[in-house]
């Protein structure tokens, strides 16, 4: 029964992964059409074919080539993931592992920011960083997150560290371990999937973000790709819309790479705590 | 004996150190501009300031250029934080937001030689004055005019519309000589808001926003008639119905499969961005400005003639007078002025617009939309918050209440009268 079954099922699924994944195999089809044909047809395989847009996107409008702004975006993507996972693993554990006082208002305080309104915050922490001399630099892009100021991943770890017993945390303790020791030794490779989570989510975001580089890097050359996308968009003037899905094409090729590469723990991580164990 | 070789030597060297000072050029002076724009525009621009550099070269210029998505948020920050370039490109509503008083940029009235404001027409410096002080000088002017698609209608056999009266029986010639799925014109909802206001402009010959007493200059019985050219423009089948277009897709009328085969013939787009919707018919088609259709009893033929952008120098800078230099280089000098050509509609500089002439480059459809404006009665000058963001979203959101039957046009026309003054009373801050 659930043999003829089988094959029904997965032509649904198979159907229905289609649908969702034909806009990303649009912009696959759409880089290596003439810009023109694009609006013109909506199938995915161009009729004529060309690296046009993989050329000339790749040179780009401006003074540096694309290369610039790939390399760009892994200056900051790569210290700000390092810095989120070390920061936001040390205060997760210190929520759920030591009772200071006042942690309660201190965790409510955390998760209220992460409800606040990030646009709230734009000016004042424009000058905040203005005054320390970092404008046009990256240093306002990643070194907040030095603090753990990325509180759903404080509040994602705290709620996994919740569901993993203490026993074993007390025995590391009674065999001579001091606190430290145990996070790394004990605790961590237990809540390894919830880190890469934390690792990969904070990889995404920051690949596609957008306003915070627009606002505080300034000089062309330090800008990463999300924003020099963008670059060539205007009101009055047509796009060519193939270098960019060329460009775009590109650009997430990382970020693929990267989910294939940890798949296995990100689903678990992302689904932790779901049902306590 | 050597103090007094050392001392003829000083007397010798000084003028001559002084010479050479001055052969060599000023101290180096490091300016930063910004602007937004697509490829060719950065393109133009950077060719531009690499000559502005080889001309004057104690003076380096850093592009700081972005599209224009984010452009008014980055912009917002900087002035706030008062880290912005020396010379910024700026939207012309954008003065009101960072200039109520005139002080948000330099008095160019004080730079005047280092710029050359013979070169504008006073009506055009006047649009860019804020409490009177010239704040920035536009690149080009823009008005919105009437483009067809001269193929389509050629099809239909009928000439380009040359009155309201033609525009409105053009609807349904359309519909019963190509068929149900051809418009003679396109209107996204700034459109039909632009559109309905020049109707009621022509009549009254004033600005339909009443910037000192923060309301409109209509009454109940013109906003009634506002509502209803939308409604008329649709029941007659002159513009697609909305539920119509959003079948589309939200992407933007010139990349619109209709638009681009020809089906919806024609747009009320600005004279500085109606290229991009000539370069997206498909080929052999061809886009033609209409004549501008005028009520009986026009005063005006109300054009929202407007600076497409506009320069404006910071009013902080360390720099004013090599800012001054490069703001006068870009809008008047033969090199920038052939670098950018006619990418961003006619310049607003008759000096500029001299140069491209004599090499013949002023033509098509730009030189047809410059003759065409200043043939028609143009003096009424919208107030800059027509185009404030929550008061051009309050217009739209009225139409677009009525486009899908959720409002009629009389229920329209009272909420314009309401809505829209409850909105520039929030807006307009004195």
């Amino acid at each position: 029964m659930s043999g003829t079954r089988a094959p029904l099922r997965y032509l649904i699924l198979i159907g229905a992964g289609f649908v969702m994944l034909y806009p990303l195999l649009w912009m696959l089809g759409g880089a290596f059409k003439p810009n023109a044909e694009i609006f013109q047809s909506i199938g995915l395989f161009p009729a004529h074919p060309t690296l046009e847009g993989f050329t000339r996107g790749w040179r780009t409008g401006t003074e540096f080539s694309f290369a610039t702004y790939l390399a760009n975006t892994f200056r900051i993507v790569i210290p700000k993931v390092i810095l989120t996972v070390v920061s936001s693993v040390l205060v997760a554990y210190g929520f759920t592992r030591f009772n200071v006082r006042g942690s309660r208002v201190l965790f409510a305080l955390l998760i209220a920011t992460v409800l606040l309104p990030k646009s709230v915050l734009l000016i004042p922490q424009y000058l905040m960083f203005r005054e320390f001399g970092w404008l046009d630099t990256f240093l306002p892009l990643y070194v907040p997150s030095a603090f753990a100021t990325d509180g759903f991943f404080v509040f994602m770890l705290v709620q996994f560290l919740r569901s993993v017993p203490p026993e074993m945390e007390e025995a590391a303790v009674m065999d001579g371990c001091n606190s430290f020791q145990v996070l790394v030794h004990v605790v961590l490779p237990v809540i390894l999937p919830a880190v890469i989570s934390v690792a990969l989510f904070q990889f995404m975001w920051t690949m596609n973000d957008f306003l915070g580089p627009l606002i505080y890097v300034s000089s062309v050359e330090h800008y990463p790709a999300a924003l020099a996308l963008k670059l060539s968009i205007d009101v009055t003037e047509s796009t060519a819309w193939n270098e960019i899905l060329a460009m775009s094409t590109i650009a997430l090729l990382p970020s693929v790479l990267v989910f294939f590469l940890a798949q296995k723990y990100f689903v678990e991580g992302a689904t932790a705590g779901s049902v306590k164990g | 004996m050597s103090s007094r070789v050392s001392r003829r030597w000083f007397l010798g060297a000084l003028p001559a150190t002084v010479l050479a000072r001055r052969a060599i050029g000023q101290a180096p002076v490091e300016l930063r501009m910004s602007w937004w724009g697509g490829n060719d525009v950065h393109g133009a621009l950077l060719a531009t300031l690499r000559k502005f550099e080889a001309r004057y070269p104690h003076i380096r210029v850093k592009g700081e250029y972005t599209g224009w998505v984010g452009h008014l948020e980055r912009l917002t920050t900087q002035i706030a934080g008062r880290t912005a370039p020396d010379l910024m490109q700026v939207n012309w509503n954008w003065l009101v937001l960072f200039s109520r008083d005139g002080r948000g940029f330099q008095d160019l009235g004080t730079l005047t030689d280092r710029v050359d404001l013979g070169q504008f027409d006073d009506d055009a410096l006047a649009t860019c004055t804020m409490a009177g002080r010239v704040n920035a000088l536009p690149v080009a002017m823009t008005a919105r005019l009437f483009y067809f698609n001269a193929s389509t209608f050629a099809r239909a056999r009928l000439t380009l519309p040359r009155s309201w009266d033609e525009l409105f029986a053009a609807g349904p010639e359309f519909r019963r000589r190509l068929g149900d799925g051809f418009f003679p014109l396109d209107l996204i909802f700034p459109d039909a808001v632009a559109l309905c206001r020049a109707w009621i402009v022509q009549r009254s010959g004033l600005p339909l926003i009443d910037e000192r007493n923060r309301r409109l200059n209509a009454s109940a019985a013109d906003l009634h008639e506002f509502a209803e050219v939308y409604h008329r423009l649709v029941q007659s089948h002159v513009i697609p119905t909305a539920r119509e277009r959003a079948s589309y897709g939200n992407v933007q009328q010139q990349e619109m499969r209709p638009w681009i085969d020809g089906r919806y013939a024609g747009t009320y787009m600005w004279t500085s961005a109606v290229g991009k919707s000539a370069d997206t018919l498909s080929a052999g088609q061809q886009v033609a400005l209409a004549p501008y259709p005028l009520r009986p009893e026009a005063k005006d033929a109300g054009l929202l003639y407007r600076p497409a952008m506009t320069f404006a120098i910071n009013a902080r800078t360390a720099h004013p007078d090599e800012s001054a230099r490069l703001l006068d280089f870009l809008l008047n000098d033969p090199d920038a002025v052939l670098a950018m050509g006619l990418r961003r509609g006619l310049p607003a500089s008759r000096k500029a617009v001299g140069i491209l002439r004599e090499r013949g480059l002023v033509r098509g459809l730009a030189l047809e939309a410059a003759e065409q404006i200043a043939a028609l009665p143009n003096c009424v000058r919208e107030s800059p918050y027509y185009e404030h963001a929550r008061v051009r979203d309050g217009f739209n959101d009225i139409l677009e209440l009525l486009a899908y039957g959720r409002i009629d046009v009389a229920e329209a026309g009272r909420r314009l009268g309401e809505d829209i003054p409850a909105i520039l009373e929030r807006s307009i801050r004195t």
